[in-house]
């Protein structure tokens, strides 16, 4: 069904999202609580600061990742020298661009799942013995995961779209950075491409349609679970 | 009567300035393989400076890019490719119309590394070329970039194309690639003699010979579509004056080229 | 039992509170807007005063010209909100054991299978708060505080989101629960029946002040 170049892509894509979701996860949740709980002078900065990859186009955070995380950058430079880690033309720099791309879609996942939950619950919680951290872990943290959930289903979800950043920090590499749209891209530009672009146009739809009602499912069992629908 | 009279001509008069704006401003539309970006600019000024009332709109890609968007309907007048081959997929669909197009120009095919960090690289049959260097070597995507087809039969003259696979970085248009290198992200890039030279970053190691790839010719011409101010400016890329400019970037002449 | 001795204000409003409230059970009555629940608060630790002091057993849990305060979740108060403020993700059970796992098991001084059936709530265990009634989830809430061995229960208007048949039903469990547990309690309420059943030490909160209530 699928030509062996065509897994490698899909499996490419998947990895990079997985990990991209899970490198936004606790800084996403940390920023999301943080907007949505504390009143501090600079929050206006930061609220822009970490929404501005959501208006910039991809090119822009690309090309900066480029300069502070390549090799001659100095991101770049340190985890070469401390970690023998490299990001350019790696499939690490491409789950780096996506992270950053996808990151204010954690941070408004997790903000707005925070703002949702009713305060006077974690002051009840308080006054039953539970300290600042017991009332986020027990009360807080349990209460945001639907918006987690979907936070990382969407994060995940613009990872296999990402196409911008990427190819502007990392290049198109087959098997290290030609993600499925990269690889569309490609495809579309050989000679006769076209019947494998059409199939990875195909896998494209099918992946956005899953993970999507994925996403459904998985808020409802969450909803659920806390009690705001009835089972 | 006569205030009225008046407006009339004024409103006429302006009808008639725009009608003749109309018909005077011609846009010629240029889509050029990215190693002609400078000359293709200088030389667009200068054609517009002497033929008032011509707009040139340039469109500078890797020549995959340009042919394909030209194949889905991107309005072009003037396309110059880096190969045959994708002057040829134009023209076999009829895109690119038989009598007008002409071999331009040719170019040589050089490594290059950023400036001061050339490695000790011998163009020789076989040697280790891998252990010569550390890092990337970038060029055009191999695939279907020009610059990278030129490159992939470069390297497998001289037997280093399986070796070189996983160090290999391939990109959309030449540009990039020389970009990379001028960045030091890429230890190595293959591109065109020209792009070495506009570029104070990198220094050329070594020039490819003429037998380790086919030539390297720029085959242009005239869409299917191109209006009359096109075939004036196609003529005038050939023409000595054009070809003047060309030359003092680095590139040659096409044999059946010029005048 | 409990000095209260405090000076709140926010905007346009403010509370001044000096009593010695020793009483099993003190009933608190005051219109909307009094700032009856503002005191409950403020003894909880929900909020602070602009200046004063508050005692518990002898405790200083706030004191703002000595640089005391003791925060909410040290202070072994517990406090039935209006609306029950039961964790929605939370079953009946693990809400009812939720402050009673945050104190060592030398602090417990009741089990939680004698309020379960105090409270007749043993048939709820295994919901969720979403599938409980408005009666039953306060009887859950008043579990809840309780199974937490404060050493004083505040009540905020506990039943007032009731109906006055299910009023009727639960009033004696506040009963039951000093009865057999002995914590003190201080009711607040706008609805002077429910004081009426319950004790005769009541107070008002009127023009910004706590007032025994002449009776």
């Amino acid at each position: 069904m699928l030509t062996d170049s065509e897994w490698q892509v899909l499996a490419l894509s998947a990895q990079v999202g997985l990990w991209a979701t899970l490198l936004c996860a606790i800084p996403g949740i940390f920023f999301g609580w943080l907007l949505a709980r504390k009143d501090f002078f600079a929050k206006p900065v930061l609220d822009a600061v970490l929404f501005m990859p959501m208006v910039l186009p991809p090119t822009v955070p690309g090309y900066l990742l480029l300069v502070v995380f390549g090799s001659q950058g100095v991101a770049g430079q340190w985890l070469k020298n401390n970690f023998g880690i490299e990001l350019a033309f790696n499939w690490k720099g491409a789950v780096l661009a996506s992270a950053v791309i996808a990151f204010p879609l954690m941070v408004q996942a997790a903000k707005l799942s925070v703002q949702m939950i009713d305060r006077r619950l974690e002051l009840a919680a308080s006054t039953l013995g539970a300290s600042p951290f017991k009332v986020w872990r027990t009360v807080t943290l349990p209460l945001m995961l639907p918006g987690i959930l979907i936070g990382s289903i969407m994060v995940f979800s613009r990872s296999l779209g990402e196409f911008g950043a990427t190819i502007t920090f990392v290049g198109n590499i087959a098997g290290e950075t030609r993600t499925l749209p990269l690889a569309i891209y490609s495809a579309t530009h050989q000679i006769d491409g076209d019947a494998m672009a059409l199939r990875l146009i195909l896998i494209c739809l099918a992946l956005a349609f899953f993970s999507l009602l994925l996403s459904n499912l998985l808020t409802r069992r969450a909803e659920r679970w806390l009690g705001v629908r009835r089972a | 009567m006569r205030h009225t009279a008046k407006l009339f001509n004024a409103l006429i008069s302006c009808l008639l300035l725009l009608a003749a704006s109309f018909t005077q401003a011609a846009d010629i539309k240029v889509s050029a393989a990215a190693s002609l970006t400078d000359a293709m600019t200088e030389l667009s000024r200068i054609y517009e400076k002497s033929n008032a009332g011509v707009v040139i709109k340039t469109s500078y890609a890797g020549s995959s890019t340009l042919a394909k968007q030209i194949e889905n309907g991107a309005p072009a007048d003037v396309f110059i490719s880096a190969d045959k081959d994708w002057a040829d997929y134009l023209e076999k669909r009829g895109l690119l119309t038989s009598e007008s197009r002409k071999d331009l120009l040719i170019n040589d095919l050089v490594l290059i590394s950023p400036l001061n960090r050339a490695p000790a690289i011998q163009l020789q049959k076989n040697v280790d070329l891998l252990s010569s260097f550390s890092g990337k070597l970038c060029t055009g995507e191999p695939a279907y970039v020009p610059v990278g087809k030129y490159a992939k039969q470069a390297l497998t003259y001289y037997g280093w194309w399986e070796a070189i696979q996983p160090r290999l970085v391939g990109t959309e248009d030449v540009r990039t690639a020389l970009a990379f290198v001028e960045r030091g992200e890429c230890a190595l890039g293959i591109v065109y003699k020209t792009d070495a030279l506009m570029s104070k970053k990198v220094q050329v190691v070594a020039s490819f010979p003429a037998e380790s790839h086919v030539p390297i010719v720029y085959p242009g011409g005239l869409t299917k579509n191109a209006n009359q101010d096109a075939h004036a400016f196609w003529q005038f890329l050939q023409s000595e004056q054009a070809t003047q400019v060309f030359l003092r970037y680095g590139f040659g002449v096409a044999v059946n080229g010029a005048q | 039992m409990l000095e209260v001795d405090v000076y709140f204000q926010r905007e346009e409003f403010s509370l001044q509170v000096t009593h010695h409230f020793s009483a099993p059970i003190s009933g608190v009555f005051g219109a909307s807007g009094s700032g009856k629940s503002t005191l409950l608060a403020l003894i909880a630790g929900l909020l602070k005063p602009k200046q004063g002091r508050i005692r518990l057993n002898g405790k200083t849990l706030c004191d703002t010209h000595a640089g005391v305060w003791t925060p909410p979740h040290q202070r072994h108060i517990g406090l039935v909100f209006q609306d029950g403020q039961l964790l929605p993700h939370l079953s009946v059970r693990n809400n009812l054991l939720y402050g009673y796992q945050n104190i060592s098991p030398q602090q417990r001084r009741l089990a939680p299978d004698t309020i379960v059936e105090l409270l007749e709530i043993g048939s709820l265990l295994e919901r969720k708060p979403a599938q409980l009634s408005g009666g039953e989830k306060q009887r859950v809430a008043l579990g809840r505080a309780v199974l937490y061995s404060p050493e004083l229960l505040l009540l905020d208007e506990p039943l007032s989101a009731l109906d006055e048949r299910l009023k009727q039903q639960i009033l004696p469990f506040f009963l039951r629960i000093y009865d057999e547990c002995k914590i003190p309690m201080i009711y607040v309420t706008h609805a002077m029946s429910e004081l009426n059943f319950l004790t005769s030490q009541r107070f008002v909160v009127q023009d910004g002040k706590l007032q025994q209530e002449i009776n």
